[in-house]
């Protein structure tokens, strides 16, 4: 090992001694945030429809959705804030934002109600029926349910809903290029 | 290029003998894997030589006992006592054994019940 | 024979942030056997599969771990697209890629930052982890997370890179390497490192390859086995060969840490090059059914991903065979007549992770 030396760091160690700091004042000076940033999760409530994805899909389940009652509550110290529920959201009403939630010496929750409105298209609990006649099986709305509920077979020309599986987003309704699907 | 990549069905008895040869050609010990399947355990152990890796399975009923392997690969012994301990397989004479206290957890075997 | 007496180190130690505990049993100052005992943080994340939906288990697997969390998930989602049969696109694995080789850079400065604090050498500590920064920030710029990046989806990524931030994080690194330089040359070139990492922590090849040592471990050892060359996402497309030393000394496991730095800014590099235009994901539907083992190389070493599937949305078995669980033997073997004093920086040097040990 011929090529030892002595002191190579001291270069180093002298430029940061005679430069400016590298962190930021955070507390005093306020935080930048890239657009990305997974920081906590929004909604707006005035699109939501209840249908209960998110609290099926979050990991954690931090979320609970009361279809009754029109609200969505979120344990914002059970979130891990990996944005899953703003994936599988079928009306986009989620987002998740920058910015990190408040700290606090108790969990608790979060609740958002939904302004009742005049009945919708989409109003919460429908069900999308199909309209045999006008129908032509383009398969288009099994391929954007979010739940794989709708199974079309075009050779068959059959139109079934599993029921059970729906959650009446209304997804297959907007999609479909005959509009012989209605929320009802 | 494909590398080898294989799961191998094998019995108790030949086991062993498949370790050793296992260990006379120069494989070592990549993995070992435990799974409950219905009044039973599938034990999973791969072996890797260069890129190619090929995985004994080996079928045990739920009061079998299994050799352990820790007399030919001694660095075994970390995943067989995990196997033992999550899963409850029967593992007799592990070198190092921690009879149930790897792991300081409260219950017994948790995954040994599904669900 | 001289009196022995046993130590107990760990699982609370200044200069080890990991939850190992281990029996020292010394004769003065000389270990002759070191009994370890994990099992502190044991969170049963594997049991989990069972009662959660496939697609959202992503986001447990990634959560195992801190520092080699995009690629558990990425273990996680290859395992399933290989039972689904699902080919992701080009763009996907690309993304994939560059995400993973800079999980690399993050994880090895996290560790030489680590060792220059176990070494005593609190400004190099500093450095490294200021250099660190800057790849945490594109991170957090390109996924929306510092530490865990929710990215990965089963059928390719979530996030897209568009050129100008691909251009930037070129920027970046190329900026970070020649930041690096100094760095380097303080572990590598300086007397007083040298003389506490030389001849320290001895692991023959042929030893390290018994005990089933994996990652800069193994190729410190002398040992050229990589398993990105199994060509996984795009690495069969990038140009690289495995980084190796000879010596199997601390000082090795160093080195090769650093050069793999180096070779990390040079992958990332060839693949914004290369990179073709297209999606991101391709729709997954069904479910999956079959098993398969799956290697990817995490920073620590080679990592297997098991998934059994039965037909259902739920995961029959998911395993992770960690790489620090393969480092844990010949690393008992290694403290076998060492100073204890020194006993902290070997366990340091195979960077163990025991929180994904125990899952």
């Amino acid at each position: 090992m011929a090529e030892w030396k002595f002191l190579p760091f001291a270069q180093t160690a002298l430029k940061n001694l005679f430069s400016a700091p590298v962190t930021t004042g955070y507390p005093i000076e306020p935080a930048q945030y890239p657009d990305r940033m997974r920081g906590h999760v929004a909604i707006c409530i005035e699109d939501c429809i209840s249908c209960g994805l998110c609290a099926r899909s979050c990991p954690p389940g931090a979320l609970t959705v009361d279809r009754k009652a029109g609200t969505w509550t979120i344990n914002r110290f059970d979130c891990v804030q990996c944005g899953n529920c703003v994936n599988v959201c079928p009306k986009k009403c989620l987002s998740i934002v920058p910015g990190y939630t408040q700290p606090d010496v108790t969990k608790h929750s979060e609740t958002f109600i939904r302004p009742q409105q005049p009945a919708q298209a989409a109003k919460p609990g429908a069900k999308p029926v199909n309209d045999a006649s006008k129908c032509v099986y383009c398969t288009l709305c099994a391929k954007k349910c979010p739940q794989e509920a709708i199974t079309v077979d075009r050779a068959a020309k059959s139109w079934t809903l599993d029921g059970e599986k729906c959650v009446g987003c209304g997804l297959c309704a907007s999609s479909c290029p005959k509009k012989c699907l209605t929320m009802q | 290029m494909e590398h080898l990549n294989t799961i191998e069905p094998i019995t108790m008895a030949e086991f062993m003998p498949a370790v050793i040869r296992f260990k006379m050609d120069g494989w070592r010990v990549v993995q070992i894997c435990a799974n409950r399947v219905p009044d039973g355990y599938e034990m999973s152990y791969s072996f890797g030589k260069d890129y190619d890796m090929r995985t004994l399975r080996l079928t045990v009923g739920d009061d079998e006992k299994v050799t352990s392997i820790t007399q030919v690969y001694p660095g075994a012994f970390l995943q067989e006592n995990e196997a033992a301990e999550l899963f409850g397989v029967k593992i007799e004479s592990i070198d190092r054994d921690y009879h149930d206290k790897l792991y300081r957890i409260a219950r017994e075997t948790p995954f040994k019940q599904k669900g | 024979m001289a009196k022995q007496s046993i130590v107990p180190f760990g699982p609370q130690h200044p200069v080890l942030p990991e939850p190992v505990h281990l029996d020292l049993v010394l004769e003065d100052e000389v270990v002759v056997k070191a009994v370890p005992s994990i099992g502190f943080v044991h969170r049963g994340l594997e049991k989990l599969v069972e009662t959660k939906d496939y697609k959202d288990y992503v986001y447990i697997a990634e959560r195992v771990c801190g520092i080699c969390s995009f690629g558990h998930g990425m273990g996680y989602c290859q395992c399933l697209e290989k039972i689904m049969n699902i080919e992701i696109p080009r763009r996907a694995a690309y993304l994939r890629t560059i995400w993973m080789e800079m999980s690399r850079v993050h994880s090895h400065l996290l560790w030489l930052g680590l060792l220059a604090d176990a070494m005593g050498f609190e400004s190099l500590f500093m450095q490294c982890w200021r250099l660190r920064e800057k790849i945490l920030d594109m991170f957090d710029a390109t996924t929306g997370g510092r530490i865990i990046f929710s990215v990965n989806c089963v059928g390719g990524v979530l996030k897209d890179m568009d050129t100008g931030m691909l251009l930037r994080l070129v920027d970046t690194i190329n900026g970070m390497e020649q930041e690096l330089r100094p760095i380097a040359e303080a572990f590598l070139r300086d007397v007083s490192v040298g003389t506490r990492l030389h001849g320290l922590g001895l692991l023959k090849a042929d030893q390290a390859r018994l005990m089933g040592a994996v990652g800069p471990m193994l190729r410190a050892s002398g040992v050229a086995y990589d398993t990105r060359l199994l060509g996984y996402a795009a690495y069969d497309d990038l140009d690289f060969e495995p980084i190796t030393a000879t010596e199997g000394d601390s000082f090795a496991r160093c080195e090769v840490r650093i050069n793999e730095i180096y070779q990390s800014f040079n992958l990332i590099r060839q693949a914004v090059d290369k990179i073709p235009e297209g999606p991101i994901s391709v729709p997954v539907k069904g479910n999956p059914n079959g098993e398969h083992f799956m290697r990817i190389e995490q920073p620590r070493g080679e990592a297997i991903y098991y998934v059994k599937a039965n037909g259902t949305k739920f995961v029959e078995r998911f395993r992770l065979r960690t790489p620090t669980t393969s480092n844990i033997p010949p690393m008992l073997d290694m403290l076998k007549g060492c100073q204890l004093a020194d006993v902290p920086l070997l366990i340091l040097t195979i960077d163990p992770c025991i929180s994904c040990t125990e899952r």
